[in-house]
């Protein structure tokens, strides 16, 4: 019956779309995330149970009332914010891949490989560092802002000089932009080294926490500081797919399809430098999930962005979730940095990617 | 109707076109020919408003420079000399991207059989689902151009004329290819629409244009129909190699030899025959 199905949805469809595909992947991924999300609101060091909880409202709670308020503590405090968090940041780190591969015009961009993620890096480390002495009056002005405003600001910068250094007349070479994504995350890792040698000993406290590349710091605070930033450039980005499809032809070619590409490019890096500020501004460095999860999509959809776009989005956000309940489970009942456990995934998945280079598809 | 009007460009400190006017005709194929760094493309590009220019050029009496992409999308669609693309889409997806602002014209439950319809009339029907990175060049080409025609299908739309820009259309194909590619063109022109092709093939050019615009370093040296403009002077001062046009009594189209001059022996070889 299912196989009857198929070859209806085959011969209703032309040769050669992956629409539907495309459709029911993202319905897919729809469940994948609330999966996750159960996944990570019921993992976790304490014995603290989601389902106790939800129980509670009917009736079946925990017989003792003061484990019921200390599960309901680490259920609102620490495991929900922690699991809205995982899914803005995964979300927000995936998509912010996704576009600048799309900016870019290759499959290997990436804000935390070349630079991006470190110039946000040291935006924040700015503000730890020198939050209450040289930069006090903006820390004071942009209030719970300052730290992702900061970030955003960082990974505007860098963007903005990468894609002029790698781009000369709508083209941009693949090794120009990863050598001098290099160099300005060298730079970048320069400045923040100088910024991490004039720290005092409670920021060095800061930035080590920060610094380690974590969901573990989650509250309701960076929730609201980011959250907001986040929905705003996905939001934005929701309606970029089809000018991303037109740029895979070239400029030139973009704006013959009707595409103000200046201005298109000019949202683009804003909604980039927007998403990854405010992902490394409360998590610190994550990598790699701006690589692994488009690139994974465009093997089972394909790079038709209007699919890609949301599928990118949902998968990024349950892979972040899923990676952080394995970094809580696997040496409880301390924590693995999140960080550690992306790049175990990812970096054997980049060197497969340029195993593949020779396959269907040339750059 | 194009009107290009007293067109300069410049690159650096060197000027690429000098003063270039002339019309390109709804119903029309207007065929620009010249050798290598004689400015046809930089023409094109100014036609795209993608190169900075002097002077004015106005399609259906709009000017391209107040005119917004998605206007100007609606009105010409370009076929460039060629695209690579750095994601693995499908020929048909790619087809697709010319419904991206264009107004193809028909109606919206026909739009989704489209992008087939376009790749029957580059002769590449079954091609939908294959990547097009695995296409050969003169493939590439051809699913380009049914992009390309997706993108202004109906060659008039509110009795407004639109057009092909078309650089180099037939630089990489085979001879049927060629002619087949050439009668799209021709079609979409005897359609009412307009067609302004950058042509290496003096014979094609010959065969298929209405006007002929031949450039010779960034200058108009011959501007006319195809009888007017390939005359052996006249070619052989704008390619800069000696030619002779010949042509058959029984269609009188004129045809270029190079050969006939280039070898002696072959001229007396043919003048024998004659």
């Amino acid at each position: 019956m299912t196989a009857m199905a198929v070859d209806r949805l085959a011969a209703a469809t032309p040769a050669g779309d992956r629409s539907g595909l495309g459709r029911i992947t993202v319905a897919a991924l729809l469940v994948l995330l609330l999966v996750a999300m159960v996944v990570s609101m019921t993992t976790g060091a304490s014995g603290a149970s989601t389902w106790g909880i939800i129980g509670g409202w009917f009736g079946h709670g925990p017989a003792s009332e003061q484990l019921a308020a200390r599960d309901h503590a680490v259920i609102y405090n620490i495991r929900l914010p922690r699991m809205i968090l995982g899914v803005l940041i995964g979300a927000a780190l995936a998509v912010s891949g996704l576009l600048m591969q799309g900016l870019f015009r290759n499959p290997l961009a990436d804000p935390g490989l070349v630079g991006v993620s470190a110039g946000a890096g040291l935006g924040a480390v700015s503000i730890i560092v020198l939050g209450t002495t040289a930069l006090a009056p903006l820390t004071a002005f942009l209030g719970i802002y300052a730290l992702q405003l900061a970030a955003f600001g960082g990974g505007l910068v860098t963007t903005f000089i990468l894609y002029r250094v790698a781009t000369r007349s709508g083209q941009t070479a693949i090794a120009t932009m990863l050598l001098a994504g290099i160099a300005l995350g060298a730079l970048a890792g320069a400045v923040t080294g100088v910024m991490v040698y004039i720290a005092t000993d409670s920021q060095l406290r800061d930035l080590t926490f920060w610094g380690l590349g974590s969901l573990s710091g989650a509250n309701w605070t960076k929730i609201m500081a980011s959250g907001p930033i986040i929905v705003l450039a996905l939001f934005v980005s929701a309606f970029l797919a089809k000018g991303l499809n037109a740029l895979t032809l070239g400029e030139a070619t973009a704006g013959h399809l009707g595409i103000s590409v200046q201005r298109f490019k000019r949202v683009v890096i804003v909604a980039v430098a927007a998403a990854t500020g405010a992902s490394v501004a409360v998590s610190g460095g994550i990598g790699f999930v701006g690589i692994v999860v488009p690139h994974l999509l465009r093997l089972v959809i394909g790079p038709d962005h209007r699919y890609l776009l949301p599928a990118t989005a949902l998968l990024g956000a349950a892979f972040l979730l899923l990676a952080d309940a394995v970094s809580r489970v696997v040496v409880a009942p301390a924590e693995l940095p999140i960080g550690i456990v992306t790049a175990a995934v990812g970096g054997p998945f980049f060197l497969w990617i340029l195993l593949r280079k020779r396959a269907a598809f040339a750059w | 109707m194009i009107s290009v009007s007293n067109i300069s460009v410049d690159i650096g400190s060197r000027r690429i076109l000098e003063d270039i006017s002339f019309t390109a005709r709804p119903g029309q194929v207007t065929v620009v020919i010249g050798p290598n760094g004689s400015g046809k493309s930089t023409l094109l590009k100014a036609l795209c408003r993608d190169n900075p220019f002097s002077g004015t050029i106005a399609i259906n009496g709009h000017d391209v420079g107040g005119m917004s992409p998605a206007m100007a999308a609606t009105m010409r669609a370009v076929l460039p000399q060629s695209s690579t693309l750095p994601f693995p889409f499908t020929v048909r997806e790619v087809v697709a991207m010319g419904l991206t602002a264009g107004r193809p014209g028909i109606a919206p439950d026909a739009l989704r059989r489209l992008p087939d319809e376009a790749l029957a009339r580059v002769d590449l029907s079954g091609f939908g689902a294959r990547f097009y990175g695995e296409l050969s060049g003169g493939e590439q080409q051809r699913v380009q151009l049914a992009r390309v025609i997706c993108q202004v299908w109906q060659p008039v739309l509110d009795d407004v004329p639109r057009y092909l820009f078309l650089d180099e259309p037939v630089s990489s194909l085979d001879i049927k290819h060629q002619l087949m590619i050439m009668d799209v063109a021709r079609r979409f022109a005897d359609a009412g629409g307009g067609v302004v092709a950058i042509l290496h093939d003096l014979n094609l050019a010959a065969m298929y244009a209405d006007t002929i615009v031949a450039l010779r370093d960034g200058r108009v040296a011959g501007m006319g129909t195809p009888a007017t403009v390939l005359r052996d002077e006249l070619i052989a001062s704008v390619f800069d190699c000696p030619m002779r046009v010949g042509a058959l009594p029984p269609r009188s189209v004129p045809f270029v030899l190079p050969q006939s001059v280039q070898r002696p022996d072959a001229l007396s070889l043919s003048s024998k025959v004659a």
